[in-house]
């Protein structure tokens, strides 16, 4: 893998991602410039670093469930 | 594995805890169950947009009285999304046998993952034998739980973002060769 694909992968694997106007949570951009082999490859990255990151969460809860809780309890 | 809908009561009554524990027992498996979407939509938006929905509907389901039932309505919901996704997309690379993959919730199969008991042990101390500059960036991402784009993350820890990128490479790649050493991976999925 070119770093420059390596870094597009790294990115794709965060949690964060843009919305849409009407809330809809958008693809990640660097997912898009991506072959099929590198998005797999942010598949499988990312299924290890949430299982990680509920490790290291004192309430066993992932980036992608934090993101999740934050928009619940910001409309709550 | 528990039945995760022993928290389905207090979800529709709206306790965004019970919700977050639920999440935090659903959310591999029903990643997993996406595996085959991989190359056409990003899993990572069609997760975060299933429990959106989950959430919203939760006080209108009616559990089917087996194990998992809310589990398997993500399971359901997420596959019609990244079907959605790829019609829209797509649709000339659209396959009829994608809507049979997400048809009735009574034949929705939930993933089996195995999930090391000295897993958080282990990955603790993986984690405290990081390098500095490894630690504070995996630090950083995991404290902006998806707020920030990286690009912000890294310009708080005074980074470029590609110098953050290959730090947190490195970063996720000592701690898996870290616990390999220790025999444990970090998520097996159960055949």
């Amino acid at each position: 893998m070119s770093p420059e694909e390596e870094a597009l992968v790294e990115s794709a694997c965060t949690a964060w991602r843009p919305r849409a106007t009407d809330g809809r949570i958008r693809f990640h951009p660097a997912w898009h410039d991506l072959d099929a082999g590198g998005r797999r490859e942010v598949f499988e990255r990312t299924v290890q670093l949430r299982a990680l990151e509920q490790a290291l969460d004192s309430g066993g809860m992932s980036t992608t469930a934090r993101a999740v809780l934050a928009r619940i309890t910001r409309r709550a | 594995m528990n039945d995760l809908d022993i928290h389905f009561g207090a979800i529709r009554a709206g306790d965004t805890d019970a919700f977050g524990q639920w999440v935090a027992g659903a959310e591999s498996r029903l990643r997993l169950s996406l595996r085959t979407f991989a190359e056409d939509v990003d899993v990572e938006s069609v997760v975060q947009e299933t429990l959106l929905r989950v959430w919203q509907v939760a006080p209108r389901f009616v559990p089917d009285g087996r194990p998992d039932s809310l589990l398997r309505l993500a399971i359901r919901t997420a596959r019609n999304l990244a079907v959605s996704e790829i019609r829209r997309r797509k649709p000339e690379a659209f396959d009829p046998a994608m809507l049979e993959r997400s048809s009735r919730l009574e034949d929705i199969t939930v993933p089996q993952v195995e999930a090391d008991p000295m897993l958080r042990e282990a990955i603790l101390r993986c984690h405290d034998k990081l390098p500095t500059k490894q630690r504070s960036v995996l630090a950083a991402r995991v404290e902006s739980s998806g707020a920030e784009h990286d690009r912000d993350v890294a310009g708080r820890l005074g980074m470029t973002l590609n110098t953050f990128l290959q730090n947190f490479t490195r970063a996720r790649r000592l701690l898996i060769e870290c616990l390999r050493k220790l025999g444990i991976e970090p998520l097996a999925e159960v055949a």
